[in-house]
């Protein structure tokens, strides 16, 4: 006897269906949330993290010709079939999401592709995850936790998100609520100010190694997903490469351009120090000039050559070994022991300073 | 343990309207107390804000034995901490300022971060818990672009001061200024004697020939009754203010420990410069003509200030030792005055470097005959000397309560 099926009798949407907006929700002061359904009571089948494209008429009078193709990643999870959802933030220059927010209207009917892309949990079964995100490159990391939440699975997820202020934080209080109730939800939030009269209890200041220790100190055995501004990504890469974070287990997505396939997947021009790559370090002062590889540290080399450079915490962050580099490009990647006017000043930390060919200091 | 004098009997014998005895300007019980009774328990102005503008910009000072750093933390907030490193003590910055990312003890890199916390100590052990080395809080408030800080567990009220000195400085818009110069000099003389010596204009006429080119020896000039009450020149610059929504009015607080009062220049002079023009072509904050005179703001025991419509100068005392006084003086400008440009250096400091030598000398001889066992206190001039008899009396009267209690006590 086959039995019926009570849901899910039909078949999951296509994007020959145009989607109906149904629901408008603002979730913080300038991001707000654009719910959409299918018009035949189609259910929406993708993977969590994954983004979908949306043909705004933004100049109707245009006719098709004035639509532009935006992508959003979905901050909805498939673990809820029956609506999808995009939440986006305006930024100053942005014309689509603004066309969103000044004209869309539960009831009209849009045009949308997909859903598609790479960026999900989905591809990268694990034990452990490590979601780091900033600004609204949090939805990804919400569609992510919802089905990790919804799956009724034992998870294990150490959520790190970056914001500006506190109420600029998305999602905040639905985290929240998931985390009360799932020991294997952490929640760890970093802002760049607190709120003027309210107390903060999380995190502030720039993303950093020492921060990323606190937040989750098993994070090299966590399979990290990564979603934000490019330059936010980038220190997060040199991060984790830095403290010898298996680089194959690192997948992002850029809210900015989400990336559809592997073959799309832009290479990453990370600076990797390389044990066998040689450099060459110049002490001015010393006359004293020892070849390196590129992986020794400023300060390591020095000592080795009979030269000494005062040092302390010899991670970047008491800025004890500060030193003037005279020519030549390190990579460097501080724990916010030096400020961003020292460094575009030709300072550097010696003892987390690798040289990348030949460089000269003044020690 | 029998003390050579006590100086709540010193001050109990004084007479009222005269000099202070001997004692108390030279003696180093008097400083003592000074210190434990007013410059630990009161409110200190020490720098202005402008002057730790961006994040990891600090200044430091000593405060008696208190050496003190206050410091900008990357949320825009000013704090203040005791410079004392955690570990063993070390004063952990030396400088008199600067801007560092982090606050690092030069002796053992034990590393804070600018809101105090104890972010690494290296080779600590097992069981050590940074969060209970973290730097010990001062009590601090920036008001209205004025920095003052307080020692005490349980600073006294500055909700009075706050409220006028904000409404009466904000038309100078000194959080968008900009430190031109900076002079420290010493004194060889009692804190409570350069004080005295700003408090009145009676030697003015004798000793500053470049500042009486504007600023009126009159004492009718120093000494206001109330808002309502003042010289008629005063009261017409008062009206006028009035009209443009400009604070002006003379206003105090409890004892006198704080005045305010904008009052003109002589014959319409726009600032303190030897040609009573302007020193700085762009202008500062809001206030609306040039010549709106000076604001007058002192606040006891430390500091006495000038806010002119071209540029600011702010003053600062700390007691070295009962005979030497530290005198911070600071010539604010707006933020995007250029120098050379807009402004020239020697045409800005010029009048209040030559006044503060000058007065530096009045207070140094001062001393000295103070120090003759032949001195003996002498009277004030009521009309001329009114701004020294609310010093003395705010001092004795302050004194008096907190020695009365400390002995009641014992």
């Amino acid at each position: 006897m086959t039995r019926t099926r009570t849901n899910w009798a039909v078949e999951p949407w296509d994007d020959s269906e145009m989607l109906e907006c149904t629901q408008i929700v603002p979730e913080t002061a300038d991001t707000w949330t654009f719910t959409f359904r299918s018009p035949s009571g189609a259910w929406f089948d993708y993977q969590p993290g994954q983004f979908i494209t949306l043909d705004l008429p933004v100049d109707p009078s245009k006719g098709q010709a004035g639509n532009v193709q935006r992508t959003y990643t979905l901050s909805s999870s498939p673990s809820r079939p029956l609506s999808i959802s995009v939440t986006a933030k305006a930024q100053a220059t942005s014309i689509a999401t603004r066309w969103m927010m000044d004209n869309l209207k539960p009831g009209m009917k849009i045009r949308a592709y997909g859903p598609s892309g790479i960026f999900s949990s989905h591809r990268h079964p694990a034990r452990k995850y490590l979601f780091i995100s900033a600004g609204s490159g949090i939805t990804p990391m919400m569609s992510m936790t919802t089905w990790a939440w919804d799956s009724g699975e034992d998870h294990d997820i150490v959520f790190v998100h970056a914001a500006r202020r506190p109420s600029d934080i998305i999602f905040r209080q639905r985290l929240e609520q998931f985390a009360h109730r799932s020991p294997g939800l952490q929640l760890r939030f970093t802002v760049e100010e607190p709120e003027p009269f309210k107390t903060w209890h999380g995190y502030q200041g720039r993303l950093s190694q020492i921060m990323l220790g606190l937040m989750a100190s098993d994070y090299l055995e966590r399979e990290v997903f990564c979603c934000g501004p490019e330059p936010f990504m980038q220190a997060v890469r040199d991060m984790l490469i830095a403290l010898g974070y298996d680089m194959d287990h690192y997948h992002q997505e850029s809210f900015g351009a989400p990336v559809e396939s592997e073959a799309e997947s832009p290479e990453m021009d990370d600076v990797i120090p390389d044990e066998e790559s040689r450099a060459q370090i110049s002490f001015t002062t010393s006359g004293v000039t020892t070849g390196c590889a590129e992986t020794d540290t400023v300060l390591a080399v020095a000592k080795r050559a009979g030269l000494n450079i005062p040092s302390g915490c010899t991670f970047g962050l008491c800025g004890t070994c500060k030193i003037k580099k005279v020519s030549g490009e390190v990579h460097m990647v501080h724990n916010g022991g030096i400020s961003d006017e020292d460094i575009e000043d030709g300072w550097i930390l010696a003892c987390c300073s690798n040289p990348m060919g030949k460089i000269a200091v003044e020690v | 343990m029998t003390q050579p004098y006590s100086t709540a009997r010193l001050i109990a014998s004084r007479q009222p309207g005269f000099s202070l005895p001997r004692e108390l300007y030279c003696g180093e019980q008097a400083l003592q107390d000074d210190l434990q009774q007013i410059w630990y328990r009161e409110w200190v102005f020490a720098i202005p804000s402008c002057e730790i503008a961006r994040t990891g910009s600090f200044s430091t000072l000593q405060l008696g034995e208190y050496p003190v750093i206050i410091v900008r933390g990357a949320d825009g907030r000013v704090r203040a901490f005791h410079n004392v490193c955690r570990h063993r003590g070390q004063r952990l910055c030396p400088k008199t300022s600067g801007s560092s990312p982090k606050l690092v003890c030069p002796y053992h890199q034990w590393t804070y971060d600018l809101d105090g916390k104890l972010l690494y100590a290296r080779d600590m052990g097992e069981g050590f818990d940074p969060s209970r080395y973290g730097l010990k809080p001062v009590h601090c408030a920036d008001i209205g672009g004025m920095i003052f800080v307080c020692v005490a567990p349980v600073p006294p009220s500055l909700a009075d001061l706050a409220q006028n000195l904000m409404r009466y400085v904000g038309p100078s818009a000194l959080a968008e200024s900009k430190v031109a110069h900076s002079s420290t000099i010493i004194e060889k003389g009692n804190w409570k004697l350069v004080l005295e010596n700003n408090r009145e204009c009676y030697h003015c006429g004798g000793s500053h020939p470049s500042l009486c080119r504007t600023y009126s020896d009159d004492p009718l000039m120093t000494v206001m009754e109330g808002p309502n009450a003042a010289s008629p020149e005063i009261l017409a610059h008062w009206d006028r203010c009035d009209k443009a929504n400009l604070p002006s009015r003379f206003v105090h607080g409890d004892n006198m420990q704080w005045r305010l009062a904008r009052v003109p220049l002589m014959d319409d002079a726009e600032s303190f410069t030897m040609s009573g023009k302007a020193a700085v072509s762009r202008r500062m904050g809001t206030i609306p003509w040039n010549d709106a005179g000076a604001l007058m703001f002192y606040h006891f025991p430390s500091s006495w200030n000038h806010f002119l419509p071209d540029h600011a100068i702010v003053f600062r005392i700390l007691p070295i030792s009962p005979t030497e006084t530290e005198v911070t003086t600071k010539w604010l400008v707006h933020k995007d005055a250029v120098e050379g440009e807009d402004y020239d250096l020697q045409k800005l400091t010029e009048v209040w470097l030559a006044t503060n030598d000058e007065d530096r000398r009045v207070v140094e001889e001062n001393q000295a005959g103070i120090l003759s066992p032949a001195y003996e206190p002498g009277p004030y001039s009521p009309s001329q000397e009114a701004g020294v008899i609310h010093l003395v009396d705010w001092y004795c009267a302050t004194m008096t309560e907190r020695l009365g209690l400390q002995t009641a006590a014992e």
